[in-house]
């Protein structure tokens, strides 16, 4: 039997990235589980108190029902709005007019803007006194409710916004190159047989395109369960009372300014177990509709 | 040989560029803060040129991180030997034994003496039982008010002795509704979240009693059905308005849309710039009493530090009248200290206002640091919910009731005044 000794260069190569992943990720991970087991506020010493962190986050009454309801909503829906929206303007940067380029760069000049100061703007455009959109709807004589405060509106009002993230930008230049990539054929085809513009989007351009909107579906998931923080954090804070207050928010609050870092740890390997069972989720309902070119 | 000499070169070299920081006797005080030092009020700057053997290390924090990155540098032991701490962090830090008391420094010191500070620095002594650090200047809440709309409505200018009373009516007199819409509202909604604090504190309620315990009850109830009343039934206050930890992009007060506002003594700096009509500031209306909040940063050593002498100096320094007059030009805010108070330092006109400054002397012989001593975020989260009372979107006994609840959460049972 012919034996040829692998080479181990390969492995070298990918040493320097491994390392800094268990030092810089991995490890925190794994510390970040044992941390969720004590109760430690940074400065003393942590105290071992097993598993009451859990216990106390899943009793009856406790505000963590309330967060979990807000991040499962905000989730589903940020990521029908986002993927919809980002194939939408994907779809109109391929069809065949002029100055595509210059609608590119339109449709991403908000994903380079800095978070902060678009949440910053949006406050300014949604204030009930002095904003603009109350403004052009008093135009129209309807009277603007107060965008960010009502309880009612304000998670909408926030789900909509994700779609000036950068996360969705990412999404809508990745859309634009796998729409450029379904062959033209498949569509000259389907002329010739009769379909219309409708039948050639499902039957074609989505089946096509299928790997990279299941790519974008779980990337999309992971980041609205991981950075809404971002967009969240400085544009309402959580509020009012709640209503806004994502578990990845709680997390940041607990940790930092309640000084909890167990009862945070404690949170952030719930909000793992959540995004690793919706990921398992999404890879086995794949097989059913994604459709790789064989 | 000739590889030798070059090697013999190459270390005279080397000896030549060390020998002279060997030589320097320098000490090296490291020191934190979460504001940039002004060019033209450097008190760093003067501190060296006072003492030209102390080098000061300057490390400029980001306020959003501040709390959580000293915390980390304390622990990982690269804390600076000077920390300009915050109210929240002060206790935390001198209970795990971070930070050293300054009770000797300070009784023998020269220029420095325990009385001639605000009244609040004597409290907090008491509360943590030794000085575990020097106010670097403070803030404090007050209100602001319109003179033209004053004038317009006829209502003279509010002062020391107002009480809430005179408040709801004059608020009353100054909201003007045209076709339906308020054009002018008595008073701007509470934007940050330390005014909810002080005014319930008017109330009577505690908020951190002299053992340190977070106590809210009947004031707070009080406090917020009245509140709720006058936005929502005389609708004289405006309705909350949106703010990322406390920073209000929609400021009714300067746009001219309210007529009376209550904020920190800070924004007479951003006020300043008002051009469309004369303001002024006076203390919080009374309620069952006076109350405002004191915010500031206390100057602490760092019980690690190599360099604790050299450290005090540097704090001595900035409590002297030379460098607090620098710190008050530069952050526009008062001094700690009654004597350097009182000149006046940090009094910088603005063309239309304010001229009634005794109004921050007087709020800080009464004023207490209150909430700034708890964690932020309780606090802040508490606030969250008070706006969602005024909303309409809880209930007030509701509220009160899960902020203590929430509170004995986060502190623990023994962090809570019992009822």
């Amino acid at each position: 039997m012919a034996f040829k000794k692998e080479s181990i260069v390969p492995y070298l190569y990918l040493l320097p990235w491994v390392i800094g992943f268990i030092l810089f990720t991995g490890g925190p991970i794994i510390a970040a589980i044992f941390i969720s087991f004590t109760k430690w506020d940074l400065l003393s010493p942590p105290v071992w108190v097993g598993l009451a962190n859990f216990t106390n986050m899943f009793r009856a009454g406790s505000e963590f029902w309330g967060i979990l309801k807000v991040t499962l909503i905000f989730m589903v829906f940020s990521v029908i709005i986002t993927m919809c929206w980002s194939l939408f303007t994907a779809l109109l940067l391929n069809q065949k007019v002029r100055g595509t380029g210059v609608f590119s760069f339109f449709y991403f000049a908000p994903a380079v803007v800095p978070l902060i100061s678009l949440t910053f703007v949006f406050q300014l455009m949604f204030s009930k006194e002095l904003g603009i959109v109350n403004y052009l709807l008093s135009l129209t004589g309807i009277e603007g409710p107060n965008w960010l405060m009502d309880s009612r509106l304000v998670l909408w009002v926030v789900t909509v916004l994700c779609i000036y993230t950068y996360f969705t930008g990412q999404m809508m230049l990745i859309f634009d190159s796998a729409l450029k990539e379904v062959p033209k054929e498949l569509y000259e085809a389907a002329e010739i047989d009769g379909a219309n513009a409708v039948d050639k989007f499902f039957k074609i351009t989505i089946p096509a395109i299928s790997p990279i909107f299941f790519f974008n579906l779980v990337t999309g998931t992971i980041n609205s369960l991981n950075t809404s923080f971002a967009l969240i954090y400085p544009l309402t804070g959580g509020g009012p009372g709640k209503a806004t207050q994502v578990m990845s928010l709680d997390i940041y609050v607990n940790a930092f300014k309640n000084f909890r870092m167990g009862y945070a740890s404690a949170e952030a390997v719930i909000l793992f177990a959540i995004t690793a069972a919706l990921s398992l989720l999404q890879f086995r309902l794949a097989k059913k509709w994604v459709y790789y070119e064989a | 040989m000739k590889k030798r000499l070059l090697v013999g070169l190459l270390v005279l070299g080397l000896v030549c560029v060390l020998a002279p920081a060997a030589y320097s006797a320098d000490t090296t005080v490291k020191y934190a803060h979460w504001n940039a030092l002004s060019e033209e009020y450097n008190y760093v700057k003067a501190f060296e040129e006072k003492y030209p053997d102390i080098k000061i290390e300057f490390t400029l924090i980001p306020e959003a991180e501040y709390s959580q990155k000293l915390t980390t540098m304390v622990m990982a032991g690269t804390a600076p030997d000077v920390m300009c701490l915050w109210e929240c962090d002060i206790s935390r830090f001198a209970n795990g034994g971070f930070v050293d008391p300054l009770d000797d420094y300070v009784s023998e010191s020269e220029t420095l003496t325990l009385d001639d500070f605000i009244p609040a620095v004597q409290d907090l002594i008491e509360m943590q039982g030794k000085l575990y650090g020097l106010p670097w200047c403070f803030a404090t809440e007050v209100m602001y008010y319109n003179k033209d709309a004053f004038d317009k409505a006829g209502i003279p200018y509010p002062d020391e002795n107002w009480t809430w009373e005179d408040f709801e009516n004059a608020a009353k007199k100054l909201t003007v509704v045209e076709n339906g819409k308020v054009e002018q509202w008595g008073c701007d909604a509470l934007g940050f979240q330390g005014l909810w604090y002080s005014l319930i504190g008017t109330f009577g309620d505690d908020i951190v009693n002299d053992k340190g315990q977070f106590s809210i009850g009947e004031g707070a109830k009080e406090f917020l059905n009245w509140w709720y009343r006058l936005t929502n039934e005389e609708k004289v206050v405006a309705p909350p308005q949106i703010s990322t930890s406390g920073i209000i992009s929609t400021d009714l007060f300067v746009a001219g849309k309210a007529a009376m506002a209550f904020n920190g003594s800070w924004m007479v700096s951003v006020y300043r710039d008002i051009e469309n009509f004369k303001w002024d500031i006076a203390p919080i209306p009374k309620g069952v009493r006076q109350y405002s909040t004191l915010h500031t940063g206390f100057f602490t050593i760092n019980s690690a530090s190599k360099v604790k002498d050299a450290a005090w100096k540097f704090i001595e320094f900035c409590m002297s009248e030379e460098g607090q007059e620098l710190i008050n030009k530069a952050a526009n805010n008062p001094s700690a200290r009654i004597s350097i108070l009182e000149k006046g330092y940090y009094r910088v006109q603005g063309p239309m206002g304010p001229e009634n400054w005794d109004a921050i002397d007087k709020t800080a012989q009464f004023a207490q640091w209150g909430y700034v001593l708890l964690p932020s975020g309780l606090t802040f989260d508490i606030v969250k919910d008070f706006n969602a009372a005024i909303l309409g979107q809880m209930g007030i006994d509701e509220v009160v009731g899960k902020a203590i609840d929430r509170a004995k959460e986060i502190l623990g049972e023994e962090g809570v005044a019992s009822e």
